[in-house]
């Protein structure tokens, strides 16, 4: 992230967005630029701009670029508010752009992300994984807290799919094309980065719950069993997707039971060795 | 600099499909992509003359503007013919989504070309002619959404004040784009490159157009120009922010790429 005041070569050429954090509780500087928000009601916060030349910040240098936003953070609030269009114009650059649109920016702006809308999904990937840590966070903790029961694995595992995916809900209709995006070549990185952080998150707060599962096999059983349900989802139009919980129940159950099945077939394995085993010492003797 | 686009006006066209055998039409065609502008988009284009940039804005806009109808008319199914036809006429009316473009150009001559061109190849709306100095813009602050200069800004004498001048007239988040000759560092290209640039540009200057002095000024212009990361640092003293550039054919031309943040 590059400082974005360079004390000696930039004098005093604030940046026309990128705004001030603790501006925010200030009144809104009146300058030709602030017509583009009074449209913007006052519940929402308005933008600070500082235009032109700030005496006050002369000689306070590089101090200041840490109070201004920097480039990726108004990258992000484009995104989040671009989110808002999905349902209309898709996960593209449109939607990139109306986004830019409602923050005050140039349509132009749009042309920061890349033409394929692929920063737009996994920006909104990457924000559902954090409200889902969020979400497993604070249940963990009212069980810390003894306010709540611990759940067994598999109502858990079915829970947090389920919180995941009902995030999901409201742009469903657009998702299989953002599912397309991810699985572009270029995106697969960071798509699947993502995916098995989530998983991994899942694990985690499921933690020490015994499964008799290795590491990989827990990994590749969750994303498995999201992948599928995931899809399923797409699929479904059952009310408030009825259908796809049900599906998921399931496969949690099928999981929980292969634990179990591999169980059996190791202790049954041991048993038939042990037995050959005697059969042939009584053989040899 | 005047005189010397005063007489290479007329020919101007013709010379740069010679010069460049055609590329220069693929060098526009990717700024435009590049671009990506969506209907409602106010361009202005400096030192866009002949008007190259303006009309390929404009098939552009045009062309994103019909998918976005004919995407919404698939929307609407289910609604009456008469509903349709309404939605489909008031549409109609807007062909270009309230995009516009405004040519810049401090010549006169080169500004009767394009004007000429746009009548000939049936452009009519959406597009304005001003005569004015990159150095000094005749226009408000915060106004356009793109600002474009291709193939200009070589021949501006205080780079710094168009760039400037740029950041003024750009709308907060706007994005400033140039294209334009830049430096080769492949050294096998570049011994080509100069050969080729000193040896028959000014050949073809003269058999064409008639002016052997005006082409051997455009070539050494090139040579003394400064290279991409140059030019970077320059854009960003202005103000721009998330400066970038992409070399076409190995560093021949250049598209650099600012935004006002």
């Amino acid at each position: 992230v590059r400082c974005q005041l360079s004390p000696p070569q930039r004098p005093l050429q604030a940046s026309a967005v990128l705004r001030r954090v603790s501006d925010e509780q200030k009144e809104p500087l009146a300058s030709s630029s602030q017509q583009q928000f009074d449209s913007h009601p006052a519940d929402h916060q308005p933008e600070q701009e500082p235009q032109g030349p700030r005496p006050s910040y002369t000689g306070q240098g590089g101090q200041e670029s840490e109070d201004y936003e920097s480039e990726e953070q108004l990258q992000h609030r484009i995104l989040t508010a671009a989110l808002e269009f999905v349902p209309e114009h898709g996960w593209t650059a449109e939607a990139i752009a109306e986004g830019a649109k409602t923050l005050g920016l140039s349509v132009a702006a749009a042309g920061m992300f890349h033409s394929d809308g692929s920063e737009l999904v996994l920006h909104f990937v990457s924000q559902c994984n954090t409200k889902l840590s969020e979400l497993l966070e604070q249940e963990q903790k009212l069980v810390q807290l003894g306010k709540a029961e611990k759940k067994p694995t598999d109502q858990f595992l079915r829970d947090a799919v389920e919180a995941r995916l009902r995030m999901l809900i409201p742009y469903i209709e657009k998702w299989p094309q953002a599912l397309s995006i991810l699985l572009l070549p270029h995106n697969i990185p960071s798509s699947l980065n993502l995916l098995t952080s989530m998983i991994d998150d899942v694990w985690h707060y499921a933690g020490d719950q015994s499964t008799d599962f290795n590491w990989y096999t827990r990994r590749a059983v969750l994303t498995g069993i999201y992948n599928t349900t995931e899809l399923v989802m797409m699929q479904d139009s059952s009310p408030d997707f009825e259908d796809t919980w049900r599906f998921l129940e399931n496969r949690v159950a099928d999981a929980m039971n292969m634990g179990n099945t591999a169980n059996q077939v190791q202790s049954t394995g041991e048993a038939v060795v042990q037995g050959l085993m005697g059969a042939a010492v009584t053989v040899s003797n | 600099v005047y005189q010397v686009f005063e007489s290479v006006a007329k020919k101007y066209d013709v010379m740069n499909d010679s010069m460049t055998l055609g590329i220069h039409r693929v060098w526009k065609d990717i700024l435009m992509h590049k671009m990506n502008p969506s209907p409602g988009t106010l361009l202005l284009d400096v030192a866009g003359g002949t008007g190259d940039i303006a009309f390929r804005f404009i098939n552009y806009v045009r062309s994103v503007r019909e998918r976005q109808l004919q995407r919404k008319l698939k929307h609407h199914q289910n609604l009456s013919w008469q509903e349709i036809s309404e939605t489909y006429q008031e549409d109609k009316l807007k062909s270009l989504g309230d995009s516009q473009v405004v040519v810049c150009d401090i010549n006169k001559e080169m500004l009767k070309v394009g004007k000429q061109k746009a009548q000939h190849l049936g452009y009519s709306e959406g597009l304005s002619w001003v005569l004015g100095n990159a150095e000094e813009l005749p226009f408000d602050d915060d106004k356009f959404d793109v600002y474009t200069i291709a193939f200009g800004i070589r021949n501006v004498t205080r780079i710094d004040l168009a760039l400037q001048e740029a950041y003024r007239v750009l709308k907060p988040g706007g994005r400033f784009l140039c294209l334009e000759f830049s430096h080769v560092s492949n050294p096998l290209l570049s011994r080509l490159y100069d050969l080729y640039s000193f040896q028959v540009i000014p050949v073809l200057g003269e058999v064409i157009a008639g002016d052997w002095k005006s082409y051997q000024y455009l070539v050494e212009s090139i040579r003394r120009f400064p290279p991409q990361e140059e030019l970077k640092a320059m854009i960003e003293d202005a103000g721009f922010l998330k400066v970038d550039y992409q070399n076409l054919n190995l560093g021949i031309v250049a598209i650099h790429s600012g935004f006002k943040l």
